[in-house]
C-alpha cells in the first residue's frame, strides 16, 4: 500500500487488477482516476462498497482506456489439476501449475491498456520463484527493480517489483 | 456504476463498443442494466452497480 502511494503521481490514471476487497485502490490518494477489476463477484461487491469504480472482467479485457499506473497482486498458490475445486476462492488463490500462470496472462494482456511509459507494481512471492518471474519480466520487455520486500513468519518472502518498458 | 465508467468499457471479446441499457438508476449511478455487444450478439449484465464483462457462458 505505502509503495503504491509513494509511486503515485497526481496525473496518474490507475488500474488495479484483481483488486480483491479494493483496500489498496480505495486508499490511493491524489491521482486523476482509479478503476479496479476482479473476476470474483464477492470481491467486486466488497471493492464497490469501498467506493471504487469496479468492473468484473478478466485482467483488463472489458476496458478500453489507457492507464499510466497499474497494480497487480496475482494469485500464486501452485495448484495441481487434481486439487482444483472450481470455486471463487480458488480463483483468488490459484496460480496454475507453477504459481506463475496469472502473472504470465497479465504480462501478455496488460500492454493493451498501458501507456508506453506506464509503470506497473506487482507483488511476487518466493513460492512463485523470483528468478523465473524476473525471466518473465525480461521476456515481456520490462526493466524491473525490487522496491520493497517482507519475509513472513513461515519463511515465505514477498517482493514488490516495479516494472517499466 | 457511474455513467462516466461506461465511456471506458468495451466488449471483452471483440473490443468493440457496447450499447448501454439502463433498467434502474439513482442520482449517483446506474444500478442495473445491460451492456450489449451487437457485433458478438452478447449481452453483459450490470448488477448491484457492477458491470459484468466476463464471458457469459461461464459466469453465474
Amino acid at each position: 500500500m505505502r509503495h503504491a502511494q509513494k509511486e503515485l503521481k497526481p496525473d496518474d490514471i490507475v488500474l488495479e487488477v484483481g483488486t480483491g476487497s479494493g483496500y489498496i485502490a480505495a486508499h490511493l490518494d491524489g491521482c486523476l482516476y482509479v478503476v479496479a477489476t476482479d473476476i470474483n463477484p464477492h470481491a467486486a461487491i466488497m471493492a464497490k462498497l469501498n467506493g471504487l469504480n469496479v468492473v468484473r472482467t478478466d485482467i483488463a479485457a472489458g476496458i478500453c482506456r489507457i492507464f499510466s499506473f497499474v497494480l497487480f497482486n496475482p494469485p500464486y498458490i501452485p495448484t495441481h489439476p487434481e486439487e482444483k475445486c472450481d470455486d471463487w476462492l480458488e480463483y483468488a488463490l490459484d496460480g496454475g501449475f507453477d504459481g506463475r500462470e496469472p502473472l504470465r496472462r497479465f504480462l501478455l494482456q496488460i500492454p493493451e491498456v498501458l501507456t508506453p511509459d506506464g509503470r506497473i507494481l506487482v507483488l511476487i512471492s518466493s513460492l512463485q520463484d523470483f528468478e523465473k518471474c524476473e525471466e518473465l519480466f525480461i521476456k515481456f520487455g520490462y526493466f524491473f527493480q525490487t522496491i520493497g520486500n517482507e519475509i513472513l513468519d513461515d519463511g515465505e518472502e514477498l517482493r514488490i517489483y516495479h516494472l517499466q518498458k | 456504476m457511474k455513467r462516466e465508467l461506461y465511456d471506458i468499457l468495451c466488449c471483452p471479446v471483440c473490443k468493440g463498443d457496447l450499447e448501454l441499457k439502463v433498467t434502474e438508476e439513482n442520482e449517483v449511478e446506474i444500478l442495473t442494466g445491460s451492456l450489449i455487444c451487437h457485433a458478438c450478439s452478447v449481452t453483459y449484465p450490470i448488477e448491484d452497480g457492477i458491470p459484468n464483462l466476463l464471458p457469459q457462458n461461464i459466469t453465474s
